[in-house]
């Protein structure tokens, strides 16, 4: 059945530099924001923006993900006719190999792609937190008659180097395209969401898997080979609140900004739901002697001791005289009686022993961070893990 | 296990429960902070493995019908079997425009749906018992002791009213049933009942045509000569609710958190309807204890012992003590509320003060503006 416009969202990344959180799932299955995992917002926005056919491409470890999307069920993507597709490499009469670079991902499904026939195609990550309208950007996309349209938000120009950058002219028609120049010439980033004219884009898949010397990826070789033949690319600029959550660092504040009014991460507005596939704990206990303050905290929690400005997740529990600051408790961590967390990110699973302490507030000192204990570790009675430390469940050290 | 088949019964108005049921059968009352009263016999259906269930419904439930849905919740949504509403069925004899008087009546008028039953064995149950009980062990037992009828019984004297108790003799043989008993004695029987699919028919059938209707006194009663009636004895938590009084007390017990875990938190799951709510916000200077809440709060104010159900916000300065507050209920700045029961979306403004009594809490009509 044809569709006008169907989404493509790269899902197949490790996420090398979540380190141990990534060990034993894709990035887009980390969880985020105490019920969430990381896809539920691209996958929710498709939802929300009426894009009802999702192709999900799919590669490390992708047991966690698979689980999760499931039919699509709780992203209303469960469809006769269109719906959410796992797409993994897969081996064809030529050989199999694995996807090489994001380019290369979707052109191994451009069967898939061609039996919907649409004219546009939306292509996501499955590591960005942000509500954003697909159907508005498909409209300017449509409006402007361009092959590409880029998703891009402004930078401080301090912060520019670190993206890719466009430059536009008056109209927003992209004019340069730099992958984290040196010395960039705007402070417009582009957020790795593009809309493509299907006819266009399948031309150009092509020619890129025929270079030799393509690394097969969008930002380094395909939007520059579409820029450097003269196809009108336009950017589309996005206002909102937007995240990038490929490292610890950026996990841990992107949590945090759920806490602070005017960081623009809303989850309790109730015009643009974020979906996630549902646990059947009971709700939240907040026991007699519990204190919890300027907090998120979500079913299935247990807490009779302090959270404090923390991210509770499903099913986490924070026992008797344990102290929880500025961390996130991810779905199932457990932190005995009389431990401490304080500035860290304690995985899946995880257990924190009595009276163990983990993580520290910043003393201004330059080996100091956010510590991390991986999923299904368990701290023993009494442990202590200084700032900046990371933890597998192997009790093993890793470094960063 | 795919020989038990299940019936659940929602057709009892509960007058006792007063604005709770304005709008509503008992089922599909809020309990606990996300759940409404009938997920706990589903999830037990689904739990035992059952996947072909009939609700059998008469009155108000359009809110059961919004709630329970196609049965997606509970993996009833099947190609073959899976949930099945029923309604008054157009070809009963009698038409059914008032209340069923009781459950033979209720099971005479979806006969044709009671043949087409798959399954040997069928477990009868109200929408309105809260319980977390393994529906298969009743069954085992049931099949194991060769009985006719397996009821589940549990020795208490809750002052339930229109209540049946049962007399157990040796092997638990059900000696006598009395209904509606001035002074409770012996096992208070919760209304589930196990019996194979050709008994239930026969019996469908025999009190039909004798005008019979009411399951206990025609049945347990009238033909326990003929029967082998057997009890089963639960001694876990189990609670009916028949007035406001009630629900309150059983849903303040799980603030208790053995009684939480029991019944909500076992190792075998209650599931409820997803809400898609964020999870709940709980802003500085707040303070939120002793109490259960579900997601999509945002809590500024003080909340006390209290059951706070998806998306209510207490604002600055409001005291919430000792209530229930439904699905988006709105407690505005420095108001203070204490054993109050507010239905969904109720507003209690700016300032104001209520409060009812422990022994007598406040029910506060859905929609209401206070």
């Amino acid at each position: 059945m044809k569709k006008e416009c169907i989404a493509m969202l790269l899902a197949g990344g490790q996420g090398s530099r979540l380190y141990v959180l990534t060990e034993n799932m894709a990035k887009p299955a980390v969880a985020f924001g105490g019920k969430f995992r990381i896809i539920d917002f691209p996958l929710s926005n498709c939802s929300n923006a009426g894009i009802d056919t999702v192709g999900v491409l799919t590669q490390y470890r992708p047991l966690e993900l698979n689980a999760y999307i499931g039919s699509g069920q709780p992203w209303d993507l469960d469809r006769n006719d269109g719906g959410v597709h796992i797409l993994p490499p897969y081996q064809s009469a030529t050989g199999a190999s694995w996807y090489k670079g994001t380019a290369n991902a979707i052109y191994q499904n451009i069967g898939f792609v061609d039996m919907y026939d649409p004219d546009y195609v939306v292509v996501l990550s499955g590591d960005h937190i942000y509500k954003m309208d697909y159907a508005d950007m498909v409209e300017r996309h449509k409006a402007a008659g361009t092959a590409c349209t880029i998703s891009v938000m402004e930078v401080p120009w301090s912060d520019a180097s670190r993206f890719g950058i466009m430059s536009v002219d008056e109209n927003d028609t992209i004019t340069e395209f730099a992958e984290k120049p040196k010395e960039p010439k705007s402070n417009l980033a582009s957020m790795g969401i593009y809309v493509f004219t299907w006819s266009k884009m399948r031309e150009y898949l092509i020619a890129d898997e025929n270079d030799p010397n393509s690394d097969n990826d969008f930002g380094k070789n395909v939007i520059p080979a579409m820029l450097g033949s003269g196809e009108k690319m336009v950017a589309y600029r996005f206002a909102g609140y937007w995240k990038d959550v490929g490292t610890l660092d950026s996990l841990w504040d992107a949590n945090m900004d759920m806490l602070a009014t005017g960081s623009g991460l809303d989850l309790l507005e109730r015009d643009w739901p974020i979906y996630g596939r549902s646990t059947s704990a009971p709700p939240a206990f907040l026991g007699k002697g519990s204190h919890v303050e300027h907090s998120v905290i979500t079913r299935g929690c247990t807490v009779e001791g302090k959270a404090e400005n923390s991210v509770l997740s499903e099913n986490s529990v924070v026992e008797e005289g344990a102290d929880v600051e500025y961390s996130i408790l991810m779905p199932g961590a457990v932190v005995k009686k009389g431990a401490k967390v304080n500035y860290a990110i304690i995985g899946e699973n995880a257990v924190i022993g009595e009276n163990a302490v983990v993580g520290a507030a910043p003393d201004g000192s330059e080996g100091w961070g956010i510590s991390v204990v991986g999923p299904e570790t368990a701290i023993p009675t009494g442990f202590t893990l200084a700032a900046k430390h990371m933890i597998d469940s192997g009790m093993k050290e890793v470094a960063r | 296990m795919n020989g038990l088949h299940g019936i659940i019964f929602s057709y009892e108005k509960e007058p006792g429960l007063r604005e709770l049921v304005e709008r509503r059968m008992p089922g599909s009352i809020p309990f606990g902070g996300r759940y409404r009263v009938v997920d706990f016999m589903l999830s037990n259906m689904q739990n035992a493995g059952i996947t072909d269930v009939g609700v059998v419904l008469h009155g108000n439930y359009q809110s059961l019908l919004d709630h329970v849905g196609n049965g997606k919740t509970w993996d009833m949504s099947r190609k073959y079997g899976g949930l099945r509403i029923l309604p008054p069925f157009a070809d009963s004899h009698r038409h059914h425009s008032e209340e069923y008087r009781g459950k033979m009546e209720a099971l005479a008028g979806v006969r044709s749906y009671l043949e087409e039953i798959r399954q040997d064995y069928v477990v009868l149950a109200d929408s309105d018992l809260i319980i977390n009980i393994p529906l298969a062990e009743v069954y085992r037992s049931h099949v194991l002791s060769g009985a006719d009828i397996t009821c589940v019984c549990r020795q208490d004297y809750q002052s339930t009213e229109n209540a049946t108790f049962f007399e157990l003799g040796a092997d638990n043989r059900i000696l006598k049933t009395l209904c509606s008993p001035k002074k409770p004695t012996g096992y208070h029987c919760l209304e589930i009942y196990i019996l194979s699919k050709e008994l239930l028919l026969r019996l469908v059938d025999e009190c039909a045509a004798e005008e019979k209707y009411s399951l206990r006194r025609d049945v347990l009663n009238g033909m326990s000569g003929s029967l082998n009636l057997r009890g089963y004895v639960w001694n876990g938590r189990a609670a009916q609710i028949r007035t406001v009084q009630e629900y309150f007390d059983k849903s303040m017990g799980l603030l208790e958190p053995a009684v939480y875990r029991d019944l909500c938190a076992a190792g075998r799951p209650i599931r409820a309807k997803e809400d898609d709510e964020a999870p709940t916000y709980i802003a500085p200077e707040s303070s939120c204890v002793n109490s259960l809440v579900a997601d999509g709060c945002i809590i500024e104010g003080t909340v006390e012992n209290s059951i706070l159900f998806p998306g209510v916000t207490v604002k600055k300065g409001a005291v919430v003590k000792n209530s229930i507050l439904f699905k988006h209920t709105v407690v505005e700045e420095d108001a203070r509320i204490s054993f109050v029961i507010a239905d969904k979306y109720v507003l209690v403004r700016k300032g104001e003060t209520l409060a009812g009594n422990a022994s007598y809490p406040m029910a506060i009509s859905k929609n209401s503006v206070v």
